[in-house]
């Protein structure tokens, strides 16, 4: 069972729980996304997905400058389980909500602003699209 | 997402995973089966049990000098699906088929304990 306790391991950090929850709202988010909605630098957003990503949770793809992530799990196999019991955790959970309401609310600026959007709170600024 | 973080980093150990799968089976287990069935010193089966407990994973009921426990869920999740997804996690496992086995094997030929009334252990329902 030493691969399912790695793969526990891996969601025993708030971050890495954060991101999947918001990978898990949306077919596939840009680093600046992720770092946008969660207020993190972009060194750590990057090496929570790179850590996703060796263990199988994510898959990468390049977009220009920026790396574009999403969730890579195959249904019904051991990762999948663990990303259901993931989602029971979340179900009414307050801050998962309202993580979720602030994807929304990040996604629509973006679109809205087109080339280059600012970040809810004006701090980040994305290039991204 | 705190407490959520915790209770999976509860997960993220091989002997803890065993000791869960070992309670899907048998409804409850004291520490002295969980040290027979795992081959681990009752330091070591304390010590995980403990975390388990303190991450809400097992109830604990003392009875005399010993400890038994049973399955409990976390706060924070609700129902019957959680224990569920993590009985389907670990039921598929070769691992925990062959540890099922062994506490099949363990409980049947366990001696009675000494100072205690002997005891006769229902044949419990193995989980769903």
């Amino acid at each position: 069972m030493k691969n399912e306790a790695r793969l526990f391991k891996s969601l025993g950090d708030e971050t890495r729980l954060r991101i999947l929850w918001l990978l898990m709202q949306k077919e596939e988010l840009c680093v600046c996304d992720i770092m946008g909605v969660l207020g993190i630098t972009q060194s750590k957003a990057s090496r929570h997905l790179r850590y996703l990503f060796h263990l199988g949770w994510v898959t990468d793809r390049r977009d220009g400058l920026w790396m574009n992530y999403r969730i890579s799990v195959a249904p019904g196999s051991q990762q999948d389980r663990q990303l259901r019991l993931l989602g029971e955790f979340f179900q009414d959970h307050p801050e998962a909500r309202s993580l979720k309401e602030k994807l929304e609310k990040w996604m629509a600026a973006k679109e809205l602003s087109g080339q280059k959007a600012g970040g809810t709170d004006g701090e980040i600024r994305c290039s991204c699209n | 997402m705190r407490h959520e973080a915790r209770v999976f980093r509860s997960l993220a150990d091989e002997t803890r995973l065993s000791m869960l799968c070992l309670l899907m089976q048998h409804e409850e287990l004291c520490v002295c089966d969980f040290m027979e069935v795992l081959e681990i010193t009752q330091s070591k089966a304390s010590r995980h049990l403990r975390y388990l407990y303190n991450a809400g994973w097992v109830h604990d009921r003392r009875e005399g000098l010993k400890m038994k426990y049973r399955l409990g869920v976390p706060p924070g999740l609700m129902g019957e699906k959680p224990l569920h997804l993590l009985s389907e996690i670990m039921t598929s496992h070769p691992e925990a088929q062959a540890l099922r086995g062994k506490l099949t094997r363990w409980l049947e030929n366990k001696p009675p304990s000494k100072g205690q009334k002997q005891e006769v252990r229902p044949a419990m329902r193995a989980g769903a």
